[in-house]
């Protein structure tokens, strides 16, 4: 009999049953997938990004498949911290996997009260960590503002590490000069976990109104489209931090998740393959765990960061 | 429930130019649709085009287990579909979304399709007239060839108007001026429509003139269809706060919070 291969992992303390999380904004607030997986199945949910207040999010056209990707300008919209707290959590904290809530603000004192306020929350609902999203292009004021510039970044990481002891997971944007300084100064600001990459900006025109087809104009690119990019950016962050890599852009199937763990991801994300097939995770991980069977690997952690160059 | 299922494709017919109807096996789905709810196809077998798109269930047929789907060919998704064979297995979702509501009360149903808008329609009409209502469609299309559904629904014993643009098969004009004419002389209880923003919009105007409720079923892109997304949203009115004329609105996922929606709570802006 073959001997089932160890998937567990950790990450910033964050333990996992396995290495696939859920990208943020790909999964909603998890229940609308609970029509198709067992949501205990997952090593871990991230959420759609919060902010203190709802928020509306951008006029429609809000979306536009390119080849092999898809463009979105979302906006952010969201229920808001208080219906997050007192609607959504409840029903997640009966799942046994951890819940990684997204935030995002406008201005740093945003970003510190959220945190502060999740903290808070976290000593009677399970949160097992917070995702700061200084990445986001689709917001006007903060969003990727903050995570293109080394200061920046520091100061927001620091800020909010100073109002909490959750986990903290930086996530990056890949819109930048050179990541590894924006890695560096986030680990430096005593971030737990490095995630990238956030979306990649991009636009598309209708040749016959000669308008974007976006209503925003510019939108974030996802998808196989981006994997390519978003592989290199995590091999260089790998070789740069010494803190855990969530590794994500593109992901569809279990070879593209292998792919980024060889190249330094601890563990992944799925974004956009949610949409397209509901069930991806779940593939994902039965992929993953046929592939260590089949190249006896042991223990999941082998793979990662072992790219032979 | 919503399903995520490989459905046998039993049957395919081109029935105008560009315009193909499906038939697949989907005993599930056959149960629970109701007229108005959508399914959501991967219409390809690898990642191109990647995402998946949403198309109405045109009929059921909940002995033989069957879904009808009836589209246009407008780009690579739908172009795909239609080169998909007979016996094949499409992934599909559904069914999705909120779907008509025929109020019991009603007696006289008007139901408007425009071009392809028509497909969802016949499912509607299918249980009005089930329900004991009296039907009325009309059909409103670029030219003769392109006139969809017209011997469909009359089998089901509706009343069918038809109008061309072009003036090549019955009444000349636009569908929303023939419906103008015709609720002159037989004012409904509830008007149905599905088709081209710009003739819902002009139905929806049509149907508040007149205080009739009208249901609209609306398109977006979308990417999840299962509300997780948040990419396929309509503006839609905040009815308690219409203070000072400025109408306030919400952004609605098309997908679970529609497709149909009241004409009258509908932003129409682009
Ligand atoms: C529709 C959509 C919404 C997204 N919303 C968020 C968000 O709220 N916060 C965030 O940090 N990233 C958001 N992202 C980015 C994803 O989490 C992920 O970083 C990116 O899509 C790359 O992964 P993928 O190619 O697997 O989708 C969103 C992406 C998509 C496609
Ligand atoms: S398509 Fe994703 S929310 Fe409607």
């Amino acid at each position: 009999m073959i001997k089932k291969p160890q998937l567990e992992v950790e990450v910033g303390r964050i333990r996992m049953k396995n290495p696939v999380m859920t990208a943020s904004g790909t999964f909603g607030y998890g229940e609308e997938f609970s029509p198709f997986i067992d949501l205990d199945k997952l090593g871990a949910m991230v959420l759609k990004g919060i902010t203190l207040k709802p928020k509306m999010g951008n006029p429609p056209p809000r979306i536009i498949e390119t080849p092999s990707g898809m463009l979105n300008a979302i906006g952010l919209q969201n229920v808001g911290l208080e219906v997050l707290v007192e609607e959504k959590l409840p029903y997640l904290n009966k799942f046994t996997t951890p819940i990684i809530i997204n935030i995002s603000g406008d201005t740093i004192e945003e970003y510190i009260e959220l945190a502060r306020r999740l903290d808070e929350v976290s000593q009677d609902k399970k949160i097992a960590g917070l995702e700061i999203n200084i990445s986001c292009p689709n917001v006007k004021q903060g969003g990727m503002a903050w995570g293109t510039d080394p200061q920046s970044t520091y100061q927001v990481v620091n800020e909010i590490r100073k109002v909490t002891s959750l986990p903290l997971i930086t996530k990056l944007s890949p819109n930048v000069t050179d990541i590894r300084v924006i890695a560096q100064a986030a680990e430096e600001a005593g971030a737990d976990v490095i995630s990238l990459i956030n979306t990649v900006v991009g636009m598309a025109i209708d040749i016959n109104s000669r308008q974007p087809k976006l209503a925003n104009i510019k939108g974030g690119l996802s998808g196989p489209a981006v994997k390519p990019v978003a592989l290199w950016l995590v091999w260089q962050v790998f070789q740069t931090v010494n803190i855990p890599i969530i590794g994500m852009g593109g992901i569809m199937d279990a070879q593209d998740a292998i792919e980024f763990m060889i190249a330094g991801a601890r563990v992944i994300s799925i974004g956009t393959a949610n949409l397209v097939n509901p069930q991806a995770t779940i593939d994902i991980i039965e992929g993953i765990e046929k592939y260590l069977i089949d190249n006896k690997v042991k223990d999941i952690n082998e793979l990662v960061g072992s790219l032979k160059v | 429930m919503i399903l995520n299922i490989n459905a046998r494709i039993l049957s395919k017919k081109e029935v105008a130019p560009d315009v193909f109807l499906i038939s697949l096996l989907a005993p599930l789905i056959a149960q629970q649709a109701i007229p108005g709810q959508f399914i959501h196809i991967k219409c390809s077998k690898d990642n191109y085009p990647l995402l998946r798109r949403p198309l109405s269930i045109h009929r059921m047929d909940k002995d033989k287990g069957e879904i009808f789907i009836l589209f246009q060919v407008v780009g690579e998704g739908t172009k795909l579909l239609a080169q998909r064979a007979v016996g094949d297995d499409l992934n599909i979702i559904g069914p999705i979304g909120n779907g008509f509501n025929i109020y019991p009360k009603s007696q006289k149903i008007m139901i408007v399709g425009g071009g392809i808008g028509v497909a969802p329609l016949i499912a509607l009409a299918e249980k009005s007239v089930a329900e004991d209502k009296e039907v009325r469609v009309l059909i409103g299309a670029s030219k003769r060839e392109m006139v969809i559904g017209e011997e469909l629904f009359k089998s089901l014993g509706a009343n069918v108007d038809i109008s061309t643009e072009d003036g090549s098969y019955k009444y000349k004009g636009l569908v929303t001026d023939l419906l103008k004419e015709v609720i002159q002389v037989w004012p409904p209880d509830q008007i149905f429509t599905c088709g081209p923003k710009a003739i819902l919009r002009k139905i929806a105007d049509i149907a508040s003139s007149i205080s009739i409720n009208c249901q609209v079923s609306l398109e977006e892109r979308m990417g999840c269809g299962i509300g997780a997304c948040l990419g396929c949203v309509c503006k839609i009115k905040i009815k308690e706060k219409e203070k000072n004329n400025k109408v306030e609105y919400n952004y609605k996922r098309v997908c679970v919070d529609g497709p149909v929606f009241k004409a009258s709570e509908v932003i129409w802006d682009d």
